[in-house]
């Protein structure tokens, strides 16, 4: 049963198409994560749905009702905004009671919810203070119970983390997971940070330029990118320009500057297409076998330690130089600068995209 | 060099500072002081002590009708002001209209006006359109010169305000109203309470329009206080002066009190 859904959305601002047509289903009780750059149109689409822009085409369906016209206050949704925006004059409690209030919830009814909601996000003695009084992380719990304690048919993210330092970011990844699925509240989230669409989400939605580049589950977001810029934007990946040398069946083979080719087992371009070659850092190996063959033979040229993780840069002929990773304890964690290197790339781990500057 | 000394002014800049605030403020207390003399005329330092001027104007129905008609013009023009000025603020500020710029350049034109030329200019037209020497004419006249004072103070308040407040408001359930109601307006409210009494005071001191305007048998307080002294000077009028002081003192007061007045002036 879907709980909410866009039929070909799209807004312009005079010729300019901020989303394009965007067609998708999101099922009862599912985590749907919106993710890519900033201006990528994902904030467009949510505010589209809480019903602060209006779509230029395209309807929206809660449920099986269409929402397109109502104005936010009819569409019984709840909205953690980046900023919080909570209000500054009214206390926690009243924060929290202030959509049920809204809905004429009053007395032992409104003051058993806010109760709840505040409980919920782990705030039961907070209801008195005023946000200014308040940490970030615990302002952001706020906001959270705010939009919970209506009990919307859909709850909205707007970049909720973004305000927060790492770490409390990681705990209030895990603390909203856990908390959506306690709900089985369906979920809109929209973020610029891979790791967040990535670990929260049922699927993910990748968007650039307004377009949805691929509406898949974190696994298939990460192993099989529907595109260059998916494969470009998610994990860390090389960007090497280059050219596609010849095509065989889906894939062919590419060449990264004027020596090296590589097998890719998913072309989009046809031969002779100049194009940027993505290939994700650990899916460079570092060969420990140096006569494997179809091996890349180069030099590390920098290691950076990064924790779990080692980073080398190798150079290979002709001066291109790929990015390999490597865990920080295994065979290969200590290579010192100049120290001669073998490296294999996977077929299916080599993605191409339109090369920069040479239009898309 | 300790940086106390650096930004600490030498004592000639001191003095100088010292000798402006004094000079603004002795005639305050001359007049003051006046108000106390026994005498029948204006006199520094006062000669014997009473209370008897405050008691004449507080008796004196030409006061008493002017100090009432102050007032109704000062409480009308404020809240009249309040609400055009607020709604027009929150819709130039929403940029709900094209030219908002224009319109409030507009808006704020009586400030910088010089006040003769709005009350020339607003006697023609009220002799044209037949407003002239009525209440609503003299109304809408300090409308015109209060209403400044209530849009800047209400633009300064929004542009402070985080927009995503009012749509939290609208997504929880709010209509547009209730939202503006219930979040913006008592948000922006310490910077409206100042700019409704700088209108307030605006209104209640005003000479150059009112004067222009007013009928031949109304008058206001400080018009009647500017004829007075032209017809020739007894401590009435210092009494009266210094009433008016006391009540612009109070007010003030409670704004600082209530609003935080200082950081809007």
């Amino acid at each position: 049963m879907s709980a909410l859904s866009f039929e070909q959305l799209g807004k312009s601002y005079g010729d300019v198409a901020v989303v394009n047509d965007i067609s998708l289903t999101i099922r009862e009780g599912e985590f749907v994560s919106l993710l890519g750059p900033s201006g990528c149109g994902k904030t467009t689409i949510l505010r589209m749905v809480a019903g602060l822009v209006q779509p230029s085409r395209g309807r929206i369906l809660i449920g099986s009702d269409d929402v397109t016209a109502l104005p936010p206050n009819k569409r019984g949704l709840g909205l953690v905004f980046q900023s919080y925006a909570l209000f500054p004059h009214l206390t926690v409690y009243e924060n929290v009671a202030f959509g049920l209030r809204r809905r004429k919830v009053a007395g032992a009814g409104l003051d058993k919810r806010v109760k709840e909601a505040l409980a919920m996000v782990r705030l039961a003695d907070f209801g008195q203070r005023y946000p200014r009084q308040l940490s970030g992380g615990q302002q952001q719990r706020v906001a959270i119970a705010r939009a919970l304690a209506p009990r919307p048919r859909v709850l909205l993210f707007d970049e909720p983390l973004s305000n927060l330092d790492a770490q409390l970011r990681d705990e209030m990844q895990i603390e909203l997971k856990r908390l959506q699925r306690g709900l089985g509240i369906t979920t809109l989230f929209v973020t610029h940070d891979q790791g967040e669409a990535l670990s929260m989400s049922d699927r993910v939605g990748v968007m650039a330029k307004g377009v949805m580049q691929q509406f898949a589950t974190p696994e298939d977001i990460y192993h099989r990118p529907a595109t260059g810029f998916v494969a470009s934007f998610i994990g860390k990946p090389n960007r090497v320009s280059g050219i596609v040398v010849s095509r065989a069946g889906k894939g062919g083979v590419v060449r990264l500057g004027n020596a090296i080719e590589l097998p890719a087992a998913s072309l989009d371009q046809p031969a002779g297409t100049r194009v940027d070659i993505i290939i994700r850092q650990e899916a460079v190996r570092l060969l420990s076998d140096r006569s494997e063959p179809g091996g890349l033979q180069g030099t590390i040229a920098l290691r950076s330690f990064s924790g779990s993780r080692v980073q080398y840069v190798v150079r290979l002929a002709g001066g291109v130089e790929l990015v390999a990773e490597t865990a920080s304890h295994g065979p290969n964690a200590a290579l010192a600068p100049e120290t001669p290197v073998v490296l294999s790339v996977d077929a299916d781990s080599v993605f191409t995209m339109p090369s920069e500057g040479a239009g898309a | 060099m300790s940086p106390d000394r650096e930004t600490h002014p030498g004592l000639g800049v001191t003095i100088a500072a010292f000798a402006v605030i004094v000079f603004l403020q002795v005639p305050v207390i001359v007049v003051v002081l006046a108000a106390f003399s026994t005498t029948s005329y204006l006199t520094i330092p006062p000669q014997g002590l009473t209370l008897s001027w405050f008691g004449k104007v507080l008796s004196d129905p030409t006061y008493l009708s002017a100090i009432r008609m102050s007032l109704i013009l000062a409480f009308g023009s404020t809240a009249i002001s309040l609400a055009l000025g607020v709604a027009s603020a929150y819709a130039l500020f929403r940029r709900s209209v094209p030219g908002s710029e224009a319109i409030i350049s507009f808006l704020m034109a009586p400030l910088v006006l010089p006040a003769v030329v709005i009350g020339v200019a607003l006697l023609q037209f009220y002799s044209l359109t037949g407003l002239r020497g009525s209440l609503i004419g003299l109304l809408l006249a300090h409308v015109v010169i209060t209403v400044p004072y209530i849009v800047r103070s209400a633009l300064a308040s929004l542009s402070g305000l985080d927009l995503a407040v009012e749509e939290a408001a609208r997504v929880l359930g709010a209509t547009g109203f209730e939202a503006f109601r219930l979040v913006t307006l008592p948000l922006i409210r310490p910077g409206l309470v100042a700019g409704a009494l700088f209108a307030f005071i605006t209104s209640l001191d005003n000479v150059p329009v009112t004067i222009f305007l007013i009928g031949a048998n109304q008058t206001t307080l400080p018009v009647l206080i500017f004829s007075s002294v032209e017809m020739g000077v007894d401590p009435s009028v210092a009494a009266i002066s210094t009433l008016l002081i006391v009540a612009t003192g109070i007010i003030l007061l409670l704004a600082e009190r209530r609003a935080g007045f200082h950081r809007f002036v």
